[in-house]
């Protein structure tokens, strides 16, 4: 028979840190500049996919590079590090290589239309949408705000990565590893859903109107990433 | 690990992910799959019906990691049995072709049948040209995804598994041929009727190119355009991120202390600032070559 009180006890301080993590990265998610499909079609400011998947996809390459760091050192600060620079590097090589096809194959300058003045380079940005669109590209007020989200994303996954492989158990390490980084990606993708809801498919970054909304979302994030921190936390301490 | 085997390792890993980004993103618009389909898909019910495979299996990054997965656990299986690495991996990759390849005929036929109300014909020599090269380049991908799952396990001792770095590595790869590779694929070759660079405005939803460079055209006419820049840089990109990821712990060796991770933390930090400040001159450089769309009024009416 499992503990459960005595391993949720004992693992209580893993379970604020999952679930910090969590919002971590329902927060970064906001930060990423997504257009969806009507950024395919270089109809929207942002990178031409789903939030979720961009975010799982930079996330989940700060995994990998916390999983590495992880397998040599002890120490938690240089895990997240690590992770954040994966994600970082990530999202920023897809961001400029979607600009290089938004700019010399599809033709338009990177541009927002959700303000008239790009509030990192002051450029004006209003006269460069073309007609018919919501912008197109990601201008630097966007590119910043994606290697923030990255970072963000990154250290939250190995946040949630690094609290679940630390929790005591009679399992081996290398099964351990598994287990801890299938439940890392789902809580990535909980958590990268979750504000899906208020990004409504397009998000320019932080200074677009609809990143207001992120309170709402952390919460939502705080509470579902609580209850999966829970399951977590049993099936790794009952193993 | 000696520095040389680990950069040696590393350019493999590197030019095994290239291929894969390439033929990730040219597998995507052969089927048309991912956003772009959007169009495909609306294509008939506004009254223009085609000749293009239109299939969308699933988001691109969640279809990649399946094909991944399947591959990866399969080559795992036959791994521990002991087959040789060689050919556990490639049975693992025919077999994640197949099963993508069946995906992709129920995905197609019943996209199509649903039109049957806009006229819309299901073309069955389509099918027949199209599958096995979609069958092909998802062969492809898979395969050389495992080739760099399994040498980051084996030689630069990753602790995941086979089939979960297969997974990660196909979700990312799927999310970064969806980011760059599409666009080409969405934002021009289907769009070619209207100016180069004038922006796709959105009243022309649905009103995709049908006529191909002879006769009408279809989906291999499509990967065709693309080779020639969506896959090669949709290759590019995920070739940069798994290569300078891995890179940057392989030249300062992690494995020798933390002063040293920290090292190849501040290097990957340097990584990102240069490709934001090549993002900025591309941004300036754009705005130059092609100018505002209109005039600003205020100036108009100051003259």
């Amino acid at each position: 028979m499992i503990d459960i009180a005595g391993i949720l006890t004992a693992n209580i301080l893993n379970i604020v840190l999952i679930t910090l993590g969590g919002a971590l990265i329902s927060l970064a998610v906001h930060f990423v500049p997504v257009g969806g499909a009507p950024a395919a079609m270089a109809q929207a400011t942002g990178v031409g996919t789903g939030t979720v998947q961009l975010a799982a996809g930079a996330g989940l390459t700060g995994l990998v590079t916390a999983g590495a760091m992880m397998n040599v050192t002890d120490s938690m600060l240089l895990v997240l590090a690590s992770g954040a620079v994966g994600a970082m590097i990530m999202i920023s090589v897809t961001m400029i290589v979607g600009q290089w096809v938004y700019v010399y194959g599809v033709g338009c300058p990177p541009v927002s239309a959700k303000v008239k003045y790009d509030p990192i380079t002051k450029d004006r940005q209003d006269l460069y949408v073309s007609q018919g669109t919501e912008g197109h590209g990601i201008p630097t007020v966007s590119f910043v705000s994606g290697v923030i989200g990255g970072a963000l994303g990154g250290i939250g996954g190995g946040l949630v990565y690094y609290s679940l492989l630390i929790i005591e158990n009679v399992a081996p390490t290398t099964e351990i590893v598994g287990i801890a980084a299938i439940f890392a990606i789902g809580i990535f993708f909980v958590n990268s859903v979750i504000p899906s809801y208020n990004i409504g498919g397009t998000i320019e970054g932080f200074h677009d109107p609809k990143f207001r909304r992120v309170p709402k979302a952390i919460l939502s994030s705080l509470v579902v990433t609580f209850l999966t921190a829970i399951m977590g936390v049993l099936a790794i301490g009952g193993l | 690990m000696e520095p040389l085997t680990g950069m040696g390792v590393m350019a493999l890993i590197g030019a095994a992910a290239t291929i894969a980004g390439a033929s990730e993103d040219l597998e995507s618009d052969v089927g048309s799959q991912s956003n772009p389909n959007s169009q495909v898909q609306l294509a008939p019910q506004m009254m223009y019906p085609h000749r293009i495979f239109n299939k969308a299996v699933s988001g691109e990054p969640p279809s990649n990691a399946l094909m991944c997965t399947i591959g990866g656990t399969v080559a795992s299986v036959l791994m521990s049995s002991g087959t040789s690495i060689v050919l556990a991996l490639t049975i693992g990759a025919i077999l994640a072709a197949a099963v993508h390849g069946t995906f992709s005929v129920s995905a197609h036929l019943g996209r199509s049948a649903s039109q049957k109300r806009f006229k819309q014909p299901v073309y069955l020599d389509i099918i027949r040209s199209h599958v096995p090269v979609i069958m092909g380049y998802s062969f492809i991908t898979t395969f050389c995804i495992l080739v760099v799952s399994y040498l980051m396990i084996t030689v630069l001792q990753h602790p995941f598994p086979l089939p979960l770095l297969a997974f990660i590595w196909g979700i990312t790869v799927g999310a970064i041929g969806s980011s760059t590779g599409d666009v080409h694929y969405g934002a021009e070759r289907e769009f070619q009727n209207v100016e180069f660079g004038s922006g796709l405005n959105a009243a022309n939803s649905g009103n995709i190119v049908r006529k191909a460079e002879s006769g009408l055209r279809n989906g291999i006419d499509n990967s065709w355009f693309c080779a020639k820049f969506g896959g090669p840089v949709t290759g590019i990109a995920f070739g940069m991120t798994v290569f300078l990821s891995g890179w940057i712990t392989v030249v300062f060796d992690t494995t020798k202390g933390d002063a040293l991770g920290w090292a190849s933390v501040i290097a990957g930090a340097i990584i990102v600032l240069v490709l934001i400040i090549w993002n900025r001159n591309i941004e300036v450089a754009a705005r130059n070559a092609y100018g505002p769309y209109k005039e600003d009024e205020k100036a108009e009416v100051a003259a």
